[in-house]
């Protein structure tokens, strides 16, 4: 095992904004002009190095689908990090990230959580303003990131910003495996407010 | 974890579904959403029993409810992968793929099973080739018995 922890990223939003999309864009670089619904919930792994560090992401990709939403609660447990995906040519699917704000605020258990806002789809038609996703970022004390999963764009930056931010949040995530002697947030182990909502921070 | 077949449901995941079938059981009309409900828990269950009570539930619901076909199939594969059952799993795979030939999901489900397969049976060789150097070993030590009494 050649890196230091594994971090656990959740992915959610409505149906059909592309979250499948923007993994499979990140940990393959292909792109899938017809993604079929998500079946319940599925799982990729990508090891990436955030400043000289190597973490291996545990990437949960779950249905956005109104019949999965019982069910996928549970997997929000012991999430290092979550994406929330809405899609730039479709104002509702904005409006319907709320919903997966209050979901993400019942059921994940870590405290502070980092939280990162991608609003997907750049390659099509915009009919949400930059701003008004970023407003709504701000609003939840969340990283804010525009993406296309089609060209690439914004792709590695949400999932490098996102990782960089886990690291650096005290407490959050532990360095696993008995290779590695390195102690990063043993010692520093403390309680700590909410941070995903005590810092704003825009990309 | 390295892939949705070593994902396992938590007891409170399946105690709480598995109440709500019950109830509505108990109450002799259980829908579509809970029987199915319970049913994806079983078979991500790390007891073999709840896993094969999960395919039934399933198989059942395949038959019975034509909406959430895929989903069914899908799980059924699942289910049987994570029983060693990977005939019956790749059956399923390949039932879904005539529906959906480009499905990445199901598509990577195919090759979990196939890389389990191929681990496998290489496992059944390993072990065949640890016997056989355990025999060799043995013969081994009777000749130096054998020459040791001369």
């Amino acid at each position: 095992m050649d890196y230091v922890t594994t971090l656990k990223i959740l992915v959610i939003g409505e149906s059909g904004v592309g979250k499948s999309s923007i993994i499979l864009a990140f940990t393959t670089g292909d792109y899938n002009s017809s993604f079929p619904a998500t079946i319940g919930v599925d799982y990729k792994c990508k090891i990436m190095e955030v400043n000289g560090v190597k973490v291996k992401l545990g990437i949960w990709d779950t249905a956005g689908q109104e019949r999965y939403r019982t069910l996928t609660s549970s997997f929000y447990r012991d999430a290092h990090g979550a994406i929330l995906v809405y899609d730039i040519s479709e104002p509702k699917t904005l409006e319907k990230l709320k919903e997966w704000v209050d979901e993400l605020q019942v059921y994940s258990t870590k405290k502070n959580i980092v939280c990162l806002v991608v609003g997907n789809k750049l390659d099509k038609p915009r009919a949400v303003p930059r701003e008004q996703g970023q407003a709504f970022a701000q609003k939840h004390r969340m990283l804010f990131i525009e993406s296309s999963a089609k060209t690439q764009e914004g792709i590695n930056l949400a999932f490098e910003e996102l990782v960089q931010k886990i690291i650096e949040t005290p407490g959050l995530w532990e360095t696993g495996g008995a290779s590695s002697n390195i102690r990063i947030s043993n010692e520093e182990r403390r309680q700590q407010e909410s941070s995903c909502y005590d810092y704003t921070c825009s990309i | 974890m390295e892939d949705v077949l070593d994902e396992v449901v938590s007891s409170e995941d399946l105690q709480k579904f598995e109440k709500i079938f019950h109830e509505q059981l108990h109450q002799g009309k259980v829908t579509h959403k809970a029987q199915f409900e319970y049913a994806w828990c079983l078979v991500r269950s790390k007891y073999p029993t709840d896993i094969r009570k999960g395919i039934l539930l399933l198989k059942e619901l395949f038959t019975s409810h034509s909406e959430g076909k895929r989903d069914y199939l899908f799980y059924l594969a699942i289910g049987n992968a994570r029983i060693k059952e990977y005939n019956k799993a790749l059956h399923y795979v390949k039932s879904f793929l005539e529906i959906e030939p480009a499905n990445q999901q199901v598509l990577a489900l195919e090759r979990q099973i196939n890389k389990r397969m191929e681990k496998e049976g290489l496992l059944g060789i390993a072990v065949a080739g640890g016997a056989v150097l355990a025999i060799g070993g043995l013969v081994g030590l009777g000749i130096a018995l054998a020459s040791s009494k001369k």
